[in-house]
């Protein structure tokens, strides 16, 4: 018998790191080369089936987060899970993200959550070192590659995660 | 609103809210629709079903209810068609009300400012990476540099010492070629690799002497053409010297068709006068083989050797420019004479040389020689063959000088 659930999904990282264009790929299966920026939140819905569990995922894509304006952990209520985004081509962006994950996990617990370095296709720029990131998935850090460009390492991101928050 | 007339509060309103969207939600406390209503569809709200749950119908609410903590705002929330508002949550006895006020346009001008702020930081970011990049292909290109002044300077070094080093080796290859003159070439480079040039100094040594020449050469040179006598030179030179230098024996010097080697210096040899008869008969079978061929051009060569043993005494001699390493003495002499009176074919030695190879030589005894600047005569035996098994191979002498 087929059930249905539904599940609050929440995109954090630094500006710029691509968390809009995750969701736009995971979503509606495109990619824009412009930057846009988001303000506040930007709510969009998928749905996915995970053997006999339909699953309806509803993403709050939240502002990145930068030295101005700090996330606003209201946005994170309710939340089942979230997906900590960082740019492998700018380090500091993995230092924001693991900082955000410190904030999320005394304001909500430990909550399931899938850490993306994303922009994978520039990988010949990438600055974040494989030793770091053995470091991460040796700390538990389920850390995977990702480009929202090509659509690498996404969907399986995301159904991980969809799996884990509906366990 | 209550002190305005009812036409500027509704002017106001209109003012107001021309351009916003503005709707609202109704939720009890078992989460069902009890209300709706404004610019729903704005907001991809149109298809609501009252009594229904609310989560079901609006899906921003998922996890947001039930509400704790009222009023409660999330601000700048992007929804369904683009459209922006302002979630306000406030509750009264019955239920939850939800507040959906448009800020689509302040969002933008927000979106503008934040995207240049942001545009400005990338940048910033990315000049700091190249600055990165920059600096660090200039420490690689100043450690390039150092290593290229090292290089050079090392260079530098070399050359410096380079016109030093040409100059020794020059010295060297100079000795050398005066060496290989009056020596075997392994040996003369041996001396000259071990530095030690003593043995050109002169001193007084037991050595056996060889000398040897064609016969009849004299009156052939008579009667052949230069040409012809200068190629029966080379065939000779060419078949004698090689053997010379296989024995190790000191070539002293060769003047047309004679020849003078000595053995035990300056190598010791354990035994010269066995080593100067096995020379001999050596010469004496290759220069047979070479007069076969001259004899079928009409000429009649012979070839004689004579050997003595005894002191002599050793060096350098000449000018400078012009040095040989040379013997002087009786023994060199008595061999020269020996040899002059050696019939073709004949190896003539001294009874001292032939008490020596006794064990080794078929000698015939030819009686004594009456030898020009020896006030007595000379017993002297012919070497006819080398005995049956004693055609052993020349052992290498041992390369120590004295």
């Amino acid at each position: 018998m087929t059930t249905t659930v539904q599940k609050k999904i929440c995109m954090l990282g630094g500006f710029s790191v691509g968390k809009t264009s995750l969701v736009k790929r995971f979503v509606q299966s495109i990619f824009s080369e412009s930057y846009q920026t988001t303000v506040g939140v930007k709510i969009d819905k998928k749905t996915v089936t995970l053997g006999d569990k339909v699953v309806h995922l509803i993403l709050w894509d939240l502002a990145g987060e930068d030295d101005m304006s700090s996330l606003r952990m209201s946005y994170l209520r309710g939340s089942a899970g979230y997906v900590l985004v960082a740019d492998g081509t700018r380090p500091a962006t993995l230092e924001t993200a693991l900082s955000l994950r410190r904030r999320v996990e005394a304001d909500c617990g430990p909550l399931p959550f899938a850490l993306l370095l994303n922009k994978y296709d520039l990988r010949e720029q990438w600055a974040v070192s494989d030793g770091d990131l053995e470091a991460l998935r040796g700390s538990g850090c389920r850390v995977r590659s990702s480009s929202a460009r090509t659509g690498e390492g996404v969907e399986d991101a995301f159904t991980d995660l969809a799996t884990r928050v509906t366990h | 609103m209550e002190d305005l007339p009812a036409q500027v509060a509704d002017r106001l309103r209109a003012l107001t809210f021309a351009d916003r969207a503005v709707a609202y939600l109704y939720i009890d406390d078992a989460l069902a629709l009890i209300g709706a209503g404004g610019c729903l569809e704005a907001y991809g709200l149109g298809a609501l079903s009252l009594g229904a749950p609310a989560v079901e119908q609006a899906a921003f609410l998922e996890g947001l209810l039930p509400l704790v903590e009222t009023p409660w705002l999330f601000p700048s929330v992007e929804l369904a068609k683009g459209r922006v508002a302002d979630l306000h949550f406030w509750r009264d006895q019955a239920g939850v009300w939800v507040l959906l006020l448009d800020v689509t346009s302040e969002r933008g001008t927000a979106q503008r400012m934040q995207q240049k702020a942001y545009d400005m930081t990338l940048l910033q970011e990315r000049e700091a990476a190249l600055n990165r990049r920059l600096e660090a292909a200039n420490t690689a290109l100043l450690a390039t540099q150092r290593e290229l002044e090292a290089a050079h300077a090392e260079l530098a070094r070399w050359n410096k010492t380079l016109e030093e080093r040409v100059a020794a080796q020059l010295g060297e290859l100079e000795r050398m070629s005066r060496l290989k003159r009056f020596l075997a070439p392994s040996l003369a480079e041996l001396i000259v690799s071990s530095g030690d040039e003593s043995i050109l100094e002169s001193h007084r040594r037991d050595i056996a002497a060889l000398f040897c020449d064609m016969r009849g050469f004299t009156a052939f040179a008579e009667s052949a053409e230069p040409e012809e006598v200068l190629e029966l030179l080379r065939d000779y030179h060419a078949t004698l010297v090689p053997l010379i230098q296989s024995f190790e024996g000191t070539l002293d010097r060769f003047a047309g068709d004679g020849l003078m080697v000595f053995f035990n210096d300056p190598l010791p040899c354990p035994n010269p006068a066995e080593r100067a008869v096995r020379l001999a008969v050596a010469m004496r079978d290759a220069v047979a083989a070479l007069a076969v061929a001259w004899r079928r051009r009409g000429h009649q060569i012979g070839f004689g050797v004579g050997i003595a043993q005894g002191f002599a005494t050793l060096g350098q001699i000449g000018f400078e420019g012009r040095f040989d390493y040379s013997a002087i003495g009786t023994v060199v002499n008595t061999a020269a004479r020996l040899s002059d009176a050696a019939a073709d074919g004949q190896i003539l030695v001294t009874s001292r040389v032939a008490g020596a190879v006794g064990d080794l030589a078929e000698l015939s005894d030819i009686g004594a020689l009456a030898i020009k600047g020896l006030s007595r005569s000379l017993p002297a035996s012919n070497v006819v063959a080398l005995k049956s098994g004693r055609h052993q191979k020349i052992v290498p002498l041992n390369r120590q000088t004295r």
